[in-house]
């Protein structure tokens, strides 16, 4: 960055149509219209399209499938440490759960999986809501040390007691009924709940939960439960994972403790810093940066987290605003010198 | 011996301290009056450094764009670029807004922290002579930071700035949320520690009423510009001055 000289700024100013309105947008052109559009439109089409443009390339179709899944648990991430405060670091616990469940759900009761998905979604959000629940007046890193306990704990006792299928875990799981529908129902619903979760979190109850993150003892002081909202959260988030997990089962046809491995709690915090905090859609931008650039790296072996490490510190340490807060802020305001 | 020129400082487009100068001479008292946000917090922040430290952070986080411009001289020493920590070594010492003190350290802790920079001879006798003038902190010696009245800490506070060794010791709204009572005793306390061991003290207050009888020089903030300065003498007969800070005509 080069210093600017003495008399001199740099200005930011906000572009045209937010300066006119400041949020409530009154739409007067089609210009207008497509400034707002453009960026949201480029999401839908991109996420949508995207296994349409692999279709040459099977391997990284099935890619798409798992990138579809670390967004999931990306954004739930994101969900719950920007807008609520609690850092979770047991992504794996909401794969685990979800994948369990509905692997269950589809080889004792039999339902097919289209059906087992968003039983197990729901169950499962609500089982790990429960095991929260005693952890929930925590707060901070003790949280997270706990959150993070609760995979490696299910993953031991699964192993130890030999119960849920032991180490060989649930087998002869239906897949769906082809590649297409699999990536459709994952991106599909990753799409509507980015633009629920949006639409959630500038609601009345996101702004409580927004409280909770700021100041918890003055929403208590304004006679509000926070325990609840926190399950409430916790739920919501848990329940995307879940979405995760279960689709997984299904498109390995499998459930078993590698579903509890750490990478599913790593990845998604990476790819919220890479991709941006607080913003929601920045975690589903860098899942789809990472994933990609793990499957790439599967030839080092073990190699691949230390470059995830140096990704990471490098964003950490030089853009710790991510890229999507970055380029939101390039998107909506223009920069000019002016004298001061 | 201390003196600041054309300070300006942006936050983003919003222009926080427009222009200001002011300079603080060896053993003075000079005040900064002005309201809420006139712009007294960001002007102590710019002398102490601290807003260079915000600015590399909001810069970080992509947060808002803070523009610093103009000259600072302490000691003949040009000391715009220092960083706070070496600012504080070159005797600029701030005892921060709302006091700032270590909740989970004990009082005798506190105080030691802020004499990390001196010489343990020094360090001994500064602590001496914070208890003699704070004498309510030795009773306390072993209570932690954080269990302390309000008064208590901000005597904690001044303290721990004490104990850095000051040669100019910025004082940002020492009364905030301090009795009328305690309020003249501890303006009484800041001209004691100017008359005892000449550290030349800038204070930035609201509370004009207290601290006006100490100082040597004042200025008067307004939406981030010196509005008025002058003499304790000249400031009390401005009649702008005593209607927005003394409510008498």
């Amino acid at each position: 960055m080069t210093e600017p000289t003495q008399d001199r700024r740099k200005e930011r100013v906000d572009r045209g149509i937010k300066v006119r309105t400041d949020g409530v947008y009154a739409i007067a052109s089609w210009r207008e219209m497509a400034y707002l559009l453009a960026p949201r439109l480029t999401l839908i089409i991109g996420l949508l399209g995207l296994p349409i443009f692999l279709t040459a390339f099977p391997y990284w179709q099935k890619v798409v499938s798992i990138i579809g899944i670390y967004a999931l648990l990306a954004v739930s991430f994101d969900f719950l440490a920007h807008y609520v405060g609690l850092v979770s670091l047991g992504g794996a616990l909401y794969i685990g759960v979800g994948a369990y469940t509905s692997a269950y759900l589809n080889t004792w009761l039999g339902l097919p999986p289209l059906l087992a998905i968003p039983m197990a979604t729901v169950l499962g959000g609500i089982i790990c809501t429960l095991l929260m629940w005693p952890c929930l007046p925590l707060r901070g890193v003790y949280f997270a040390i706990v959150s993070l306990m609760f995979p490696l704990l299910a993953a031991r006792l699964i192993e130890a007691l030999d119960i849920l299928g032991g180490t060989d875990g649930v087998l002869g799981v239906d897949g769906l009924p082809n590649r297409w529908l699999e990536q459709y129902v994952l991106l599909g619903c990753l799409l509507l709940l980015l633009f629920g979760l949006r639409r959630l979190v500038n609601e009345d109850i996101g702004l409580v939960l927004r409280g909770v993150k700021d100041n918890d003892q003055a929403v208590k002081a304004s006679g509000i439960n926070i325990t609840t909202f926190k399950a409430l959260a916790v739920f919501i988030a848990s329940c995307l994972g879940c979405l995760g997990g279960a689709t997984l089962a299904h498109i390995y046809m499998w459930a078993g403790i590698s579903q509890f491995a750490l990478d599913f709690s790593i990845i998604p915090i990476a790819a919220t810093v890479v991709g941006g905090g607080g913003t929601l859609v920045g975690p589903v931008l860098g899942c789809l940066i990472l994933v990609p650039i793990s499957e790439l790296l599967r030839d080092f072996g073990t190699l691949r987290i230390a470059v995830y490490a140096v990704i990471l510190t490098a964003f950490i340490v030089f853009k710790s605003e991510g890229l999507m807060a970055y380029a939101t802020r390039k998107y909506n305001q223009f920069e000019r010198w002016v004298n001061i | 011996m201390f003196e600041a020129r054309g300070l300006m400082v942006f936050y983003e487009n919003m222009l926080a301290l427009n222009n200001v100068s002011l300079s603080c001479g060896e053993g003075q008292i000079v005040g900064v009056f002005g309201a809420n946000s006139a712009g007294k917090s960001t002007l102590m922040y710019t002398l102490a450094g601290i807003m260079l430290d915000i600015q590399k952070k909001e810069a970080m986080a992509g947060g808002e764009r803070i523009t610093i411009r103009g000259a600072l001289s302490f000691l003949g020493r040009d000391v715009m670029q220092l960083k706070p920590a070496k600012r504080a070594e070159a005797g600029i010492v701030l005892c921060p807004e709302r006091r700032r003190i270590f909740p989970e350290s004990s009082v005798m802790e506190n105080l030691r922290i802020g004499g990390y920079l001196a010489k343990p001879k020094e360090a001994t006798e500064t602590l001496d002579y914070v208890m003699t003038i704070f004498p309510a902190l030795v009773k306390l010696e072993n209570r932690l930071g954080g269990f302390l009245s309000g008064g208590e800490q901000q005597m904690l506070a001044i303290g721990r700035a004490l104990m850095a060794q000051p040669r100019l010791l910025l004082l940002d709204e020492p009364l905030l949320g301090l009795s009328p009572a305690i309020q003249y005793w501890l303006a009484k306390s800041i001209l004691d520690i100017r008359n005892q061991r000449g550290t030349s003290i800038i204070v930035a207050e609201q509370y004009a009423r207290p601290i006006m009888p100490i100082i040597d020089y004042g200025y008067i903030l307004e939406n981030g510009s010196a509005v008025v300065e002058g003499t304790k003498e000249e400031l009390l007969d401005n009649p702008d001055v005593k209607a927005a800070y003394f409510g008498t005509n």
